[in-house]
Protein backbone atom coordinates (compact mmCIF):
# COMPACT_ATOMS: atom_id res chain seq x y z
CA UNK A 1 0.00 0.00 0.00
CA UNK A 2 1.35 3.64 -1.17
CA UNK A 3 1.84 5.92 2.04
CA UNK A 4 -1.23 8.36 0.47
CA UNK A 5 -3.32 5.13 0.91
CA UNK A 6 -2.39 4.59 4.32
CA UNK A 7 -2.38 8.12 5.15
CA UNK A 8 -5.74 8.68 3.32
CA UNK A 9 -6.94 5.24 5.53
CA UNK A 10 -5.71 6.34 9.21
CA UNK A 11 -7.56 10.17 8.30
CA UNK A 12 -10.83 8.30 7.59
CA UNK A 13 -10.59 6.16 10.23
CA UNK A 14 -10.00 9.02 12.73
CA UNK A 15 -12.54 11.25 10.94
CA UNK A 16 -15.17 8.58 11.15
CA UNK A 17 -14.57 7.81 14.90
CA UNK A 18 -14.70 11.83 15.13
CA UNK A 19 -18.14 12.10 13.40
CA UNK A 20 -19.81 9.36 15.34
CA UNK A 21 -18.81 10.78 18.66
CA UNK A 22 -19.59 14.24 17.59
CA UNK A 23 -23.50 13.59 15.91
CA UNK A 24 -23.56 10.36 17.89
CA UNK A 25 -24.08 8.34 15.02
CA UNK A 26 -24.75 4.89 17.30
CA UNK A 27 -26.73 6.06 19.89
CA UNK A 28 -23.89 5.69 22.47
CA UNK A 29 -24.77 8.34 24.95
CA UNK A 30 -22.02 9.56 25.86
CA UNK A 31 -21.54 11.83 28.98
CA UNK A 32 -21.95 15.85 27.82
CA UNK A 33 -18.55 16.54 28.41
CA UNK A 34 -16.96 14.22 26.40
CA UNK A 35 -18.97 15.64 23.55
CA UNK A 36 -18.18 18.74 24.41
CA UNK A 37 -14.42 17.74 24.03
CA UNK A 38 -15.10 16.29 20.80
CA UNK A 39 -16.51 18.47 18.15
CA UNK A 40 -14.02 20.56 17.91
CA UNK A 41 -11.27 18.39 17.60
CA UNK A 42 -10.04 19.26 14.28
CA UNK A 43 -10.01 22.55 14.22
CA UNK A 44 -7.99 21.80 17.82
CA UNK A 45 -5.59 20.12 16.08
CA UNK A 46 -5.28 22.08 13.26
CA UNK A 47 -4.27 24.83 15.55
CA UNK A 48 -2.03 22.83 17.52
CA UNK A 49 0.35 22.02 14.60
CA UNK A 50 0.13 25.86 13.94
CA UNK A 51 1.90 26.42 17.27
CA UNK A 52 4.13 23.91 16.85
CA UNK A 53 5.05 24.88 13.40
CA UNK A 54 5.46 28.49 14.68
CA UNK A 55 7.73 27.54 17.87
CA UNK A 56 10.03 25.34 16.00
CA UNK A 57 10.58 28.00 13.24
CA UNK A 58 11.14 30.67 15.97
CA UNK A 59 13.49 28.32 17.94
CA UNK A 60 15.77 27.83 15.07
CA UNK A 61 15.78 31.43 13.49
CA UNK A 62 16.97 32.25 17.25
CA UNK A 63 19.40 29.51 17.43
CA UNK A 64 21.47 29.56 13.88
CA UNK A 65 24.62 30.60 14.28
CA UNK A 66 25.65 33.84 12.52
CA UNK A 67 28.15 33.45 9.78
CA UNK A 68 29.83 36.76 9.51
CA UNK A 69 32.43 35.70 6.79
CA UNK A 70 29.82 33.98 4.80
CA UNK A 71 27.39 37.11 5.35
CA UNK A 72 30.01 39.60 3.86
CA UNK A 73 30.93 37.21 1.54
CA UNK A 74 27.09 37.37 -0.27
CA UNK A 75 27.13 41.23 0.73
CA UNK A 76 30.07 41.95 -1.65
CA UNK A 77 28.37 39.30 -4.34
CA UNK A 78 25.05 40.91 -4.36
CA UNK A 79 27.04 44.42 -4.85
CA UNK A 80 28.77 43.03 -7.81
CA UNK A 81 26.04 41.32 -9.45
CA UNK A 82 24.13 44.29 -9.18
CA UNK A 83 26.50 46.31 -10.82
CA UNK A 84 27.04 43.99 -13.93
CA UNK A 85 22.91 43.55 -14.43
CA UNK A 86 22.72 47.53 -14.09
CA UNK A 87 25.69 47.79 -17.20
CA UNK A 88 24.01 45.32 -18.77
CA UNK A 89 20.59 47.26 -18.92
CA UNK A 90 18.51 46.09 -16.32
CA UNK A 91 16.47 48.55 -13.92
CA UNK A 92 16.25 47.71 -10.14
CA UNK B 1 23.68 31.04 18.23
CA UNK B 2 22.08 34.03 16.49
CA UNK B 3 22.07 37.63 17.61
CA UNK B 4 20.05 40.74 18.54
CA UNK B 5 17.46 40.97 16.50
CA UNK B 6 17.09 37.29 15.26
CA UNK B 7 16.86 36.25 18.79
CA UNK B 8 14.46 37.96 19.93
CA UNK B 9 11.68 37.60 16.96
CA UNK B 10 12.67 34.04 17.07
CA UNK B 11 12.46 33.35 21.18
CA UNK B 12 9.54 36.14 20.82
CA UNK B 13 7.83 33.51 18.30
CA UNK B 14 8.79 30.66 20.73
CA UNK B 15 6.96 32.70 23.60
CA UNK B 16 3.96 33.50 21.58
CA UNK B 17 2.94 29.99 20.45
CA UNK B 18 3.53 28.41 23.53
CA UNK B 19 0.96 31.18 25.32
CA UNK B 20 -1.33 30.51 22.33
CA UNK B 21 -1.21 26.65 22.81
CA UNK B 22 -1.71 27.27 26.78
CA UNK B 23 -4.76 29.49 26.05
CA UNK B 24 -6.07 27.37 23.42
CA UNK B 25 -5.70 23.81 25.13
CA UNK B 26 -7.21 25.22 28.12
CA UNK B 27 -10.45 26.25 26.47
CA UNK B 28 -10.75 23.00 24.29
CA UNK B 29 -9.63 20.64 26.66
CA UNK B 30 -9.95 21.58 30.10
CA UNK B 31 -12.73 23.55 30.34
CA UNK B 32 -16.00 21.16 29.83
CA UNK B 33 -14.69 19.04 32.91
CA UNK B 34 -14.67 22.05 34.65
CA UNK B 35 -17.63 23.40 37.25
CA UNK B 36 -19.83 25.72 35.12
CA UNK B 37 -19.65 28.14 37.99
CA UNK B 38 -15.91 28.42 38.46
CA UNK B 39 -14.72 31.35 37.80
CA UNK B 40 -12.04 30.35 35.47
CA UNK B 41 -14.91 30.81 33.21
CA UNK B 42 -15.21 34.34 33.34
CA UNK B 43 -11.31 34.45 31.19
CA UNK B 44 -12.78 32.61 28.36
CA UNK B 45 -15.61 33.46 25.66
CA UNK B 46 -18.03 30.73 24.80
CA UNK B 47 -17.16 27.29 23.34
CA UNK B 48 -18.52 28.11 19.65
CA UNK B 49 -15.91 30.58 19.15
CA UNK B 50 -13.19 28.50 20.24
CA UNK B 51 -13.80 27.05 16.15
CA UNK B 52 -15.44 30.23 14.90
CA UNK B 53 -11.94 32.51 15.35
CA UNK B 54 -9.78 30.15 13.91
CA UNK B 55 -11.82 29.84 11.05
CA UNK B 56 -12.12 33.43 10.72
CA UNK B 57 -8.47 33.97 11.14
CA UNK B 58 -7.63 31.21 8.37
CA UNK B 59 -10.30 33.04 5.67
CA UNK B 60 -8.24 36.83 6.30
CA UNK B 61 -4.74 34.74 6.05
CA UNK B 62 -6.01 33.30 2.54
CA UNK B 63 -7.49 36.65 1.71
CA UNK B 64 -4.07 38.03 2.42
CA UNK B 65 -2.08 35.77 0.24
CA UNK B 66 -4.61 35.67 -2.60
CA UNK B 67 -4.44 39.34 -2.18
CA UNK B 68 -0.47 39.15 -2.21
CA UNK B 69 -0.40 37.44 -5.36
CA UNK B 70 -2.85 39.16 -7.23
CA UNK B 71 -0.88 42.76 -6.68
CA UNK B 72 2.17 41.06 -7.74
CA UNK B 73 0.77 39.75 -10.46
CA UNK B 74 -0.86 42.71 -11.73
CA UNK B 75 2.28 44.73 -10.83
CA UNK B 76 4.10 42.25 -13.01
CA UNK B 77 1.76 42.50 -16.35
CA UNK B 78 3.64 43.14 -19.19
CA UNK B 79 2.31 45.03 -22.28
CA UNK B 80 1.60 42.83 -25.48
CA UNK B 81 4.70 42.97 -28.33
CA UNK B 82 3.60 44.83 -31.40
CA UNK B 83 5.06 43.01 -34.20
Amino acid sequence: MTKLLEWLLGCSLIGMAWGLVTFDLLDLQLPAQYRELAWPMPVYLLVAFGCYSLATVGYRVATFNDCEDAAKELQAQIKEAKAELKKKGLKM
Amino acid sequence: MATGADQAVGFGLVGFSLLLFTYYTLWVIVLPFVDSDHVIHSYFLPREYSVILPGVAALILLLFVGTFIGVVTWKNRKPKKID
